[in-house]
């Protein structure tokens, strides 16, 4: 036991532990949080006009009651997935590399799902009463109507939303208390002090920490499939052509860990870039991103070729109908859209070279994330825009009010998480410690 | 860009804001009517013990009048507060059934916008004011025996108005009576004139008909008679259903029309051909031949010949049915073909004209016009008409207005003449007045008033008596006239007539005329170049009398679909060959006259012709019509009917304009939605509801569980069920904007398809009211139990449990939900809160409403029934849309007893229930439509 | 065993280490010589460690599994028992259908397992517990990031303050300090 291994220890949490304390980039990163803060206010102006003037304000109506809201429910959530999934799978996995980027995904899960979560509730007609869909004594002795796939994924969201949140926080407590062990000032003293609930490192508290770590982790991760699951029944479970297919459910899940690893990897890249980790996040774990990107990636174009064939193969005349107006009606756009930035600009990832060249990775990443948003879109509005009946046929079109809120909810996710940047252990100090002491080897932790 | 319309949203509501607006001046007014107190000498429909009880409904027979026609009424009143209007049982011209405008009548005598108050150049004075002025002038005229005195009313049936008018050209007779009825049967009194000498009312029983050639003749079509029409063709129908006759009906028509939509053969063919055919058919008739070719394309000889054929078999119970609208001379020839099938007294009955003929005849409005030009019109009262607006262009009504010196005008409105003249006077509505018209039957009906004046408003009889110096009240004016009639008898007579809403021995002689001489001939003039234009009155508003009236605004037009707004309607080829498509401002000039407004396409309309409709392009303020469509009057010429004129030009503006339909797309692009039987046949139509396999357990029918059929064979889409829904659940109007954005709230909308052939296809409508499926989508959707499902079998909605996640909506496969988009209700003026039927609640933003096959009736009909310790008898429960439909298309009952009519119905091979694949179960079943008997059996 | 309450001077001994391998070692040792109420500190977990001081607390496990066992009864149960206290039908289908009960009934299961195996952790843990004497001991703060420490306590039954200090001593650490009390005494 030498000591190049403490005195890698000490680099490590310095490394760490230096961004919250005396962060790198000041400027820059006030010019973000500025521009998030901004997104933030058009958040509350949006929602303001919505709840003064009713849904009204959006361009959704008869037939298509669903609109933007509900399609970024489903993006937002699905983004969230990935953060659990990197963090839960490989933890019980021993994926070591996981470490570097485990916190800052979680973090990003966590914010992704509050902006999922709000927009349900938005878009309600009378949002103030949105608490009736959770059980609770009342004087009508009535309850929610546990068949309805609304009352699924309320269970759903916020299972997921706690846990999420739990897992995280519990797993960046001992980093906290690294934070508190290196403040100088009195005030970053009492502030990481609390939050790190005076976690001192004791072995016994340890021993206890591991089991209850992995076994959230172990749970999780059924947990994660199941919720995307269940949102994907929001549409399944109903009768409308281009709604009701049993490949919804996989379909959703991996098109969520799709679009999440994506957001993952546009992170990993801005980070290390910003707040220069280039040696804990290495070009090997862009490398490792790069190649589940992909993975998930063919799965979700997997999912578009069965949705095809599916419907020609079933022949309902209904089913056809709406394939063909997805691949050529008013919204075609958003089809191959999704085709477009989903799957062409990936297929780079097949190439080492571009795996390991950050900014394209940004890019592509970046292509995912809008092309998924587009498929969210298209699944949702083609459908509805023309079901059964011809009579009842009519389009829509977002309102300036939707893309506003739209907007704003980026500012919602973005503002939180800058903060998280800004003040709190972006990467897992212990777990690459814990990792080094296990391989010896900075690069391959 | 759709984005800057939600924009700016609050133009989306401008119409509701416009209606709070007005509601403004009702504050001032103190809404001292909306006391409502009823009349306490009405008498009610039901006999019941003096003095109402809280909170239940009381009835009158009463009538309101529609181009100086009665549609007798029974209206309800709850709390002294008229709020719903059904047709009158008892009566023969209605049998129960009203139509649309009948039922929108109920918001006009609401109407924020209504005039309060009598004005002097605009503003407001009393009326002992006018009395004086009245007085004033009543003193002249004796002294001139009226000269340069002129009376205008609008076509006027009234006992008690004919006999004041007399009195007055008794006691002036300078003076003169002149009748503006821009949507009159003129060209129908011509060629009575023309072929009797003298007007006589044309009165077809189509019920008593075996076969009904009609050119572009839409006797079931919006109009005075649709009622009666509609009734009689759908008897007509069901004998033929019941194996009594082979019913037929021939339509040869330029433009699309209800009655060629459910015509067994439709033949499309422009003016110039059904002046050919009408030749022909004639000839063919009187010398018993075979229809000559000549001009003739194979098609139509086809449909031509097929039509003699059928008359000739028919005889006396074969009909031809030329159409109000069609010039003089054909009209009189189809008469003849009539008198020659020997059908007079038969299929074809006349009768003394019901309405009064003033003195110049059909030119009563241009020998006013001729009058004031030649200056020797000093005053001019106007009585319940609007010529400043609804004069044809050519007589420029509005600017000869300023030669006159004294100009009255009396009307509920403050349209363009109010603005216009000197003294303007603020009329009763017919639900808050004493009065009496004739149906077109000729009996007479005694209309009583629901309620007290709402405004400081007088009666029309009344203005004219002020205008004879007298001070009098319209009950008084009108006992009077019955007193005159009855003499000793007057007291149970009265009262009879009030209890029934009927007078009885009052029906116009029948007469039977002879017609000597053979046909005339139709001068064969070669029409000049360009289109023809057809103007007609709008299906919504008509010619413009109901343009304030937002539920008529707002009822979608049976064909097109379109509200708030009229259009220029052209055919498919025409479209293509200018390179118009629906929604591109066309610009229509006919001899220098031209208006612009967007054309819609209508497939199986002649590409020779243009259609427009009147009642648009108001000028007064404060109405709710500003600013919506184009103005067709100006297009029309006092001479020839003013119906349709020769050589228009249509030259595209490359500019669009959203029109606001609730059915964009109306082709059935091959679906099964409408089915069409074969008459006679007991095959199963099409693939069958219980065909489908289900996992769920079939749910125990309880009884009663209710249910409902529609007759696809008798529908003829004339909106009666959508506005009767509309006033019997509080359902809020939305406006232009929101229309357009697909917010209509109907709970009963009327789907229109068209089928095959984009050049004559076939047309179908569907009313689609909530399925009540068994197996409902939209309960499964909600997660609060908003949609649940009733011991009964009805799909309820929970309003006060509904937070809106809409989701039921979504998974209907109808999309028969409606959702509040915005507050529809809540800022409501005072007068429409009044009008709201107590029964039904009102509901809020943000929360999902639809059909509940009016729950508070069948509650009513429970609550009896559980009193007198009865169950619910079949009948006992009917719906408002059912209780308006004049063909009784409509069935609603208990399915759980299989002796109910509706389990009848849906016993009859032809039911089917709509999308069977979706296997949702519906209780809302339809029967199929039934094809021409004829197809296939070769002149087919 | 119990660790002894803060008010006891001195509190403890404890002994610093500069790479994990020593201070399991040392664990080893000091177990060896009898001493029972010790805990060692560390930046991360140390795989060898719960086995070297002899923990084998299987609580945490328990808890998570009886919260999923709550949870499913709970979120089971709770459909069972509103669908029949309030019987309402809807859509046609069984007024309870196993199902689609599962789905709530899954969630519930993860939600509590999880609340229970995390809340349940941090209660054995004592924490929150903002304050402990060890945080007294000059360089503890490099606990979070680089050094080993091994703590004696005073309640231990071999606990001399001279002879387990020298015993310490022989385990070869950068240093051993006696751990103040931090509390006064009720």
């Amino acid at each position: 036991m030498s000591n190049a291994d403490t005195a890698a220890d000490a680099r490590v949490t310095a490394e760490i532990t230096r961004i919250p304390l005396h962060y790198p980039h000041p400027r820059n990163w006030w010019i973000l949080f500025g521009l998030s803060l901004l997104l933030l206010g058009c958040f509350f102006v949006a929602a303001g006009v919505l709840f003064l003037n009713g849904i009204g304000m959006w361009g959704n109506n008869i037939p298509v009651n669903w609109g933007m809201a509900i399609a970024n429910y489903v993006w937002f959530l699905g983004i969230g997935h990935a953060g659990t999934l990197i963090s839960a799978l490989l933890l019980i996995t021993n994926a070591h590399w996981r470490n570097s980027l485990n916190r800052f995904a979680e973090a990003m899960t966590l914010f992704a799902v509050v902006c999922a979560g709000l927009y349900p509730i938005l878009h309600l007609g009378r949002p103030w009463l949105f608490y009736w869909m959770a059980p609770y004594p009342n004087t009508m002795t009535l309850y929610p109507q546990f068949k309805s796939p609304l009352s699924w994924d309320f269970f759903a969201v916020l299972t997921y939303l706690t846990v999420s949140l739990l897992f995280w926080y519990i797993g960046i407590v001992p980093d906290l208390a690294s934070v508190r062990d290196r403040a100088k000032t009195r005030r970053a003293q009492v502030f990481y002090g609390l939050a790190a609930l005076g976690w001192r490192g004791s072995a016994r508290h340890w021993a206890r920490w591991q089991q209850a770590y992995r076994l959230t982790a172990a749970i999780a991760v059924p947990l994660v499939v199941s919720v995307h699951s269940e949102i994907s029944l929001l549409f399944a479970a109903g009768p409308i052509p281009g709604w009701t297919s049993t490949v919804f459910p996989p379909y959703f899940v991996m098109g969520a860990a799709f679009s999440g690893f994506a957001v993952v990897l546009m992170i990993a890249v801005t980070l290390r870039h910003a707040l220069s980790l280039g040696d804990l996040v290495t070009e090997r774990h862009l490398d490792l991103l790069a190649r589940f990107l992909l993975a998930t990636g063919l799965m979700t174009a997997y999912g578009y070729v069965y949705e095809v064939f599916d419907a020609l193969y079933g022949g309902e005349k209904q089913d056809v109908a709406t394939l063909h107006d997805r691949l050529s009606g008013t919204y075609a756009y958003s089809y191959w859209g999704a085709v477009l930035f989903n799957f062409l600009p990936l297929q780079l990832l097949w190439f080492r070279t571009v795996r390991k060249r950050p900014a394209v990775l940004f890019l592509i990443a970046t292509a995912v994330v809008v092309g998924m948003w587009f498929e969210r879109y298209m699944l949702l509005v083609t459908a509805l825009y023309r079901d059964y009946l011809v009579s009842s046929w009519g389009e829509y079109h977002p309102s300036v009010w939707e893309w506003l809120l739209f907007a704003g909810m980026i500012g919602v996710f973005l503002a939180p998480f800058l903060l998280f940047v800004r003040f709190l252990p972006v990467i897992s100090a212990f777990e690459v410690k814990e990792a080094l002491r296990e391989t010896g080897d900075l690069s391959r932790a | 860009m759709p984005s800057e319309e939600a924009a700016n949203r609050p133009d989306g509501v401008d119409r509701r804001t416009l209606l709070k607006a007005v509601a403004a001046s009702l504050a001032l007014a103190g809404l001292s009517g909306c006391k409502a107190e009823a009349d306490e000498t009405a008498l009610p429909y039901v006999r019941e013990p003096e003095g109402s009880t809280v909170g239940k409904a009381r009835w009158y027979a009463t009538g309101v009048v529609f181009e100086g026609l009665v549609q007798p009424v029974l209206g309800k009143t709850l709390a002294g507060r008229p709020i719903k209007l059904e047709g009158n049982p008892d009566h023969p011209v209605s049998g129960g059934a009203t139509d649309a405008f009948t039922q929108a009548a109920l918001l006009g005598l609401y109407d924020p916008a209504r005039s309060q108050a009598p004005r002097r150049n605009g503003r407001p004075v009393t009326w002992d004011l006018f009395a004086r002025a009245a007085g004033d002038l009543a003193a002249i005229f004796d002294r001139t025996a009226g000269r340069g005195l002129r009376l205008l009313t609008g076509p006027v049936s009234s006992p008690t108005m004919l006999a004041q008018i007399a009195a007055m050209m008794q006691r002036w007779p300078q003076a003169r009576w002149h009748v503006s009825d821009p949507a009159g049967p003129a060209e129908w009194r011509r060629a009575s004139r023309q072929l009797f000498g003298r007007v006589l009312d044309r009165q077809p029983a189509f019920d008593r008909a075996e076969i009904v050639v009609s050119f572009d003749g839409d006797f079931l079509g919006p109009g005075p008679r649709q009622v009666l029409n509609a009734a009689q063709f759908s008897q007509a129908r069901r004998a033929r259903r019941a194996g009594k006759g082979r019913f037929r009906l021939l339509v040869a028509e330029p433009a699309p029309s209800a009655t060629g939509a459910v015509a067994d053969r439709r033949l499309v063919s422009g003016p110039r051909e059904i002046a050919l055919l009408l030749t022909a058919l004639a000839d063919a008739v009187d010398t018993g031949g075979t229809p000559a070719a000549t001009g003739l394309s194979k098609e139509q000889h086809d449909w031509l010949s097929d039509a003699v054929t059928a008359l000739r078999a028919a005889g006396p119970r074969g009909l031809v049915i030329a159409g109000d609208y069609l010039p003089a001379a054909q009209q009189a020839l189809a008469t003849h073909s009539n008198h020659r099938l020997g059908n007079f007294g038969a299929a074809m009955e006349f009768t003394e004209a019901v309405l009064a003929v003033p003195p110049d005849g059909e030119e009563s409005l241009s020998a006013l016009v001729r009058d004031i030009d030649a200056g020797s019109v000093s005053a001019l009262v106007m009585l319940d008409s609007n010529p400043a607006y609804a004069a044809p262009g050519d007589l420029d009504f509005a600017r000869r207005l300023a030669g006159v010196k004294t100009t009255i005008h009396a009307g509920t409105q403050r349209d363009e003449t109010a603005a216009l003249c000197q003294w303007h006077l603020p009329l009763q509505h017919d639900l808050e007045s004493w009065g009496d018209a004739r149906a077109l039957d000729g009996s007479a009906t005694i209309q009583q008033p629901l309620v007290r004046p709402f405004h400081d408003v007088r009666a029309a009889a009344v203005v004219l008596a002020m205008l004879m110096g007298r001070d009098i009240s319209d009950r008084a004016l009108v006992e009077e006239t019955w007193r005159k009639r009855w003499a000793k008898d007057f007291p149970d007579r009265w009262r009879k007539s009030l209890l029934r809403g009927r007078v009885e021995g009052t029906d116009a002689a029948s007469v039977t005329p002879d017609l000597a001489g053979p046909p005339l001939r139709l001068d064969e003039k070669p029409p000049p170049g360009g289109l023809h234009l057809l103007i007609r009155p709008d299906a919504g508003i008509w010619d413009g009398r109901f343009s304030d009236n937002a539920w008529a605004q707002e009822t979608p037009r049976p064909l097109s679909k379109i509200t708030w707004g009229n259009v220029l309607s052209i055919g498919p080829g025409l479209a293509a060959e200018r390179g118009l498509t629906s929604g591109d401002i066309g610009v229509l000039s006919v001899n220098g006259v031209s208006v612009s407004g967007p054309v819609w396409v209508v497939p199986g309309q002649h590409d020779g012709v243009v259609g427009a409709t009147l009642g648009y392009g108001r000028r007064h303020e404060n109405g709710l019509a500003a600013g919506l469509g184009y103005d067709a009057y100006p297009l029309r010429q006092a001479a020839g009917g003013g119906w349709q004129r020769d050589g228009a030009r249509l030259e595209p503006a490359d500019r669009r304009e959203t029109i606001a339909t609730t059915q964009p797309h109306q082709a059935m692009d091959g679906y099964d939605f409408v089915r069409t039987a074969t008459l006679g046949s007991v095959a199963p139509v099409g693939r069958q509801a219980q065909d489908n396999p289900s996992f769920y357990p079939k749910a125990p029918l309880n009884d009663p569980s209710w249910g409902m059929t529609i007759d696809l064979d008798l529908c003829i889409g004339c909106n009666a069920c959508v506005t009767a829904c509309q006033a019997e659940n509080n359902i809020p109007v939305v406006g232009r904007d929101l229309v357009a954005e697909g917010r209509v709230m109907h709970w009963l909308r009327i789907d229109h398809y068209h089928e095959g052939d984009i050049a004559d296809p076939k047309r179908h409508f569907q009313p689609v009211p909530c399925m009540h499926c068994e197996d409902a989508p939209c309960e499964m959707g909600c997660p609060v139990n908003a949609a649940v499902h009733s011991i009964d079998g009805l799909n309820l909605q929970v309003y006060n449990r509904c937070i809106g996640t809409r989701t039921c909506s979504s998974y209907c496969p109808y999309k028969v939900r409606r959702f509040n988009w915005f507050d529809f209700t809540g800022s409501d003026p005072e007068p429409i809160r009044a009008m709201r039927n107590p029964e039904v609640t009102v509901r809020s933003r943000g929360v999902m409403e639809k059909c509940t096959y009016c729950v508070q009736r069948i509650a009513a009909a429970r609550i009896t029934a559980d009193k007198e310790g009865k169950t619910i008898a079949d009948g006992e429960v009917v719906t408002a849309c059912q209780q308006a439909c004049p063909t009784g298309a409509i069935l609603f009952g208990n399915v759980a007893d299989p002796a109910s009519a509706v389990s009848r119905s849906k016993a009859d091979p032809r039911n089917y229930s709509l999308l069977a694949e979706a296997n949702t179960r519906p209780r809302t079943t339809y029967l199929a439509r039934i094809a021409d008997p004829a197809e296939g059996e070769g002149n087919g | 065993m119990h660790e002894p309450s803060a008010d006891r001077s001195p509190f403890g001994l404890i002994a610093e280490f500069s790479a994990p391998e020593p201070l399991i070692e040392a664990v080893r040792r000091s177990r060896k010589e009898g001493y029972v109420s010790l805990d060692a500190y560390s930046p991360y977990p140390i795989e060898e460690m719960p086995d070297a001081l002899g923990i084998a607390e299987r609580t945490v496990p328990f808890l998570c599994l009886a919260g999923g066992l709550f949870g499913a009864v709970a979120g089971y149960g709770l459909q069972l028992y509103t669908s029949h206290a309030y019987p309402i039908a809807i859509g046609g289908r069984p007024l309870f259908a196993w199902q689609p009960a599962l789905l709530i009934t899954f969630e519930l299961t993860v939600l509590f397992a999880v609340c229970f195996a995390i809340f349940g952790m941090l209660a054995l843990n004592h924490l929150p517990r903002l304050h402990h004497p060890v945080f007294g001991v000059p360089d503890f703060h490099r606990a979070s990031a680089d050094r080993f420490f091994l703590v004696i306590f005073c309640n231990d039954p071999h606990f001399r303050v001279e002879e387990t200090t020298s015993f310490l001593h022989s385990l070869k650490p950068l240093r051993v300090e006696a751990i103040q009390s931090t509390e006064e005494p009720e």
